[in-house]
């Protein structure tokens, strides 16, 4: 009879209890502590992506946000999304003109400019206590017409290769592929003799963006120069192009048109592909899920081509602040503070998120020789060098509104797919390219 | 008495034009609020130099028009928008014709085959559309896997159902056919239920045989419902982008781009609003004039 009693205690009078407990505690503690009461009510709502390595949300969700938050009386809250619902949701925000705090970009947000708060304030006390920004945070966040930081970058990915390194020490690359020439030469061979197609994306899509612009940057080619003039439309170009449709109609498939951002992740884990150009979150997956093709997977540095050895950034964190936020400073400490504590977003991100600040990870190239989680632990070293091969999109020159609608409309991966395909000679695609180049730069002058 | 009293009450409410007004009120304030608005907004945005990060508008005439005229991604785009909806509104109402007329006849487990063929038209599009992507991804594709286990294919050599051209356009408009046969069929259903009994029967009697009876009476008797199940077809896929939006974004090379994602990935993710809005009006003509021949031709199959 007792335990019966005391069954019916846990089921209906605990909440009863606890729910009264609840409100006697939210009641009396504001009845009590007013001040207390009106600064628990500051809330700072961030929007992010759902972060690659979910280790990085983990901590940045549950650990660091919660402490900042107990630290400066402020309930933090994090909605992580879909990367490619990042647009749709920020226009949405602005349209609206209500929404988060903090939004983050994974790419120059440069159209936003007016919405937003001029982050000089930000980088300038970060600076202050961290040292100098890197060119690439500089490139990607500023308008060098209006003189305004309309972003704040805290990190970047590295865009390095990704090869398999028995099918390449079989052909005579026992360190894998250094150069375009490199590329091609080991991966006809290797499509020869094991059928691997070589795996660099065609579609229209994040990763094939990044890799396309390596090609196109590698070989003397650019989208515009450093004062933001169209200059697609030239020799090096027409190269690069040449170069592309060379590598897949000797060693890739059509499956290569078909890809979204996982894709190339999937087929080089499935052991399909010989080589893509990827952030790590490929052999971090492996290492994650102790998959046999862990130790097979190597990193190498961005491919040098005949006029430079370069790449994109893969991922470009860009925090912005809307002029409509409501917690405008509060954003803005928040991101101060949270620049003090960025190497434990590094390491618990295992690497994922490179520094726009060196001196925030003093040790780097020392601590990504040595990972325990990676086989053979030094897998990460080459990417040491980072800085001197990765750069923004819109390289030469800034990341402008142009640079990002041409992003969007998948201008550069379409130019390669028609040559790829033979549907269009590099000469035409180029020149096309070129004046859709000019057409939407035109929209925003 | 009091039902006579009770029914001249009840006309009179009817008739009420205020209470009329009132209880079609709430359909007027929907076409406005969620219809009405976004269009005279897109209108609006068609003229101006709107762009997402920006609040202020200026008019710029016909210039966001005669820009996009100049893409050759527009260009492609209208060509695949009128290959998309053709090809899939002739599939569709074949297909549906032939479902339509064989769930009629009564077979046991008619309604378990019904409640099926629904399924896809319930389910949500994205969720149905996600299974496709699999079913037809380059590495997992259950197809392809079957193909290759039967010898037909050699695995590095398969057909990508996404990534040639042709095929991806064929995959983008059978995954649409399969969502919409369900919603055509169960119009069709309804048009060919209506059919008196007694003329297909009296045919028979007359020495009339199955297809000469299905040519040349119930698909007659059934064109005017076939119109508007085609004419609500054209219009949900002239302004559908989710199946392609999922399966191709367009790709590969704009080969399965049309007009709706188009605008769509020039005006929220491009954040060139107007242009946008351009895109999207370039639609409206071709939508006026299916919608006006959906009530023509729904009036007149109201009055057979």
């Amino acid at each position: 009879m007792a335990r019966k009693r005391s069954r019916e205690f846990t089921r209906r009078e605990l909440l009863k209890t606890t729910g009264g407990a609840a409100l006697a505690a939210g009641i009396g503690s504001a009845f009590l502590f007013p001040e207390r009461a009106a600064a628990q009510q500051r809330t700072l709502k961030i929007c992010q992506w759902s972060h690659f390595v979910p280790a990085w949300d983990e901590w940045f969700n549950k650990h660091y946000t919660v402490e900042w938050g107990q630290k400066n009386n402020v309930n933090v809250v994090v909605d992580n999304i879909n990367l490619n619902d990042l647009p749709a949701r920020a226009a949405s925000e602005v349209s609206a003109q209500k929404g988060h705090d903090l939004f983050m970009f994974l790419s120059p947000p440069a159209s936003h400019e007016k919405n937003v708060v001029d982050m000089t304030h930000v980088y300038q006390e970060v600076e202050r206590k961290h040292g100098k920004k890197i060119d690439l945070a500089h490139k990607s966040t500023y308008n060098p017409k209006t003189k305004k930081y309309f972003a704040f970058s805290d990190a970047y990915t590295p865009d390095p290769g990704n090869w398999h390194k028995d099918w390449w020490t079989a052909v005579g690359y026992p360190n894998g592929p250094d150069t375009y020439d490199d590329l091609l030469d080991g991966a006809v061979k290797i499509r020869k003799t094991t059928g691997h197609p070589c795996g660099l994306g065609l579609a229209q899509e994040l990763d094939t963006s990044m890799a396309m612009r390596a090609i196109l940057w590698s070989f003397g080619g650019a989208e515009q120069d450093e004062a933001g003039n169209v200059t697609l439309n030239s020799k090096y170009t027409v190269d690069a192009l040449k170069y592309m449709k060379s590598l897949y109609q000797q060693t890739e498939t059509p499956e290569v048109f078909t890809w979204t951002p996982p894709s190339n992740n999937q087929a080089m884990l499935a052991g399909r592909v010989s080589y893509v150009a990827n952030a790590i979150s490929i052999t971090r997956q492996s290492e994650r899920e102790n998959m046999p093709i862990d130790s097979e997977i190597m990193i190498s540095r961005a491919l040098k081509g005949p006029v430079r050895r370069i790449a994109a950034e893969h991922v470009m964190n860009c925090y912005i602040i809307w002029n409509f936020a409501d917690e405008k400073d509060l954003a803005q400490k928040f991101l101060i503070d949270y620049m003090d504590h960025f190497h434990d977003g590094f390491v618990a991100g295992q690497f994922y998120n490179f520094p726009c600040f060196p001196k925030t990870v003093p040790d780097l190239q020392k601590e990504i020789s040595s990972d325990s989680r990676a086989h053979p632990p030094d897998k990460y070293k080459v990417l040491g060098d980072v800085l001197e091969w990765a750069t923004n999109v819109g390289y030469p020159g800034y990341a402008s509104a142009g640079i990002s609608e041409a992003f969007y409309a998948w201008l550069i991966p379409t130019m390669f797919a028609k040559v790829a395909r033979g549907d269009e000679t590099a000469e035409n695609a180029a020149k096309a390219a070129d004046e859709e180049y000019r057409r939407i730069f035109a929209r925003w002058a | 008495m009091a039902i006579a009293a009770s029914k001249v009450k009840s006309a009179g409410a009817a008739q009420s034009p205020v209470l009329g007004a009132a209880m079609f009120s709430p359909a007027v304030l929907y076409i406005l609020l969620l219809i009405g608005a976004p269009f005279a907004l897109a209108i609006f945005y068609a003229f101006s130099d709107a762009r997402i990060g920006s609040t202020q508008l200026h008019y710029v005439g016909l210039e966001n028009f005669r820009s996009i005229l100049q893409s050759p991604s527009f260009r492609q785009a209208v060509q695949n928008s009128i290959v998309f909806t053709v090809g899939s509104q002739l599939i569709v109402v074949v297909c549906a014709t032939i479902l339509s007329l064989a769930l009629e006849a009564p077979f046991r487990g008619r309604g378990l085959v019904r409640f099926l063929i629904l399924l896809p038209w319930v389910a949500p599009v994205s969720l149905g559309t996600i299974g496709w992507k699999w079913i037809l991804d380059s590495i997992y594709s259950v197809i392809t896997w079957v193909l290759v286990w039967l010898h037909l294919f050699s695995p590095y050599d398969t057909p990508m159902w996404l990534g040639e051209p042709h095929l991806a356009m064929a995959s983008v408009i059978c995954v649409h056919c399969w969502r919409m046969i369900p919603f055509a069929t169960v119009i069709m259903l309804a048009g060919s239920s209506a059919i008196p009994k007694e003329i297909p029967e009296a045919a028979e009697i007359d020495g009339a045989g199955y297809f000469s009876t299905l040519f040349r009476i119930k698909i007659p008797m059934m064109l005017p419902i076939i119109n508007v199940a085609v004419l609500f077809g054209i219009i949900f896929t002239f302004t559908d982008m989710t199946v392609v939006y999922i399966l191709t974004d367009g790709g590969p090379f704009d080969s399965t781009q049309t007009l709706p994602l188009l605008a769509f990935t020039t005006g929220i993710q491009g954040s060139d609003l107007a242009a946008g809005a351009a895109i999207s009006l370039f639609l409206v003509p071709v939508l006026v004039a299916v919608a006006y021949f959906m009530l023509r031709v729904a009036h007149r199959a109201e009055v057979v």
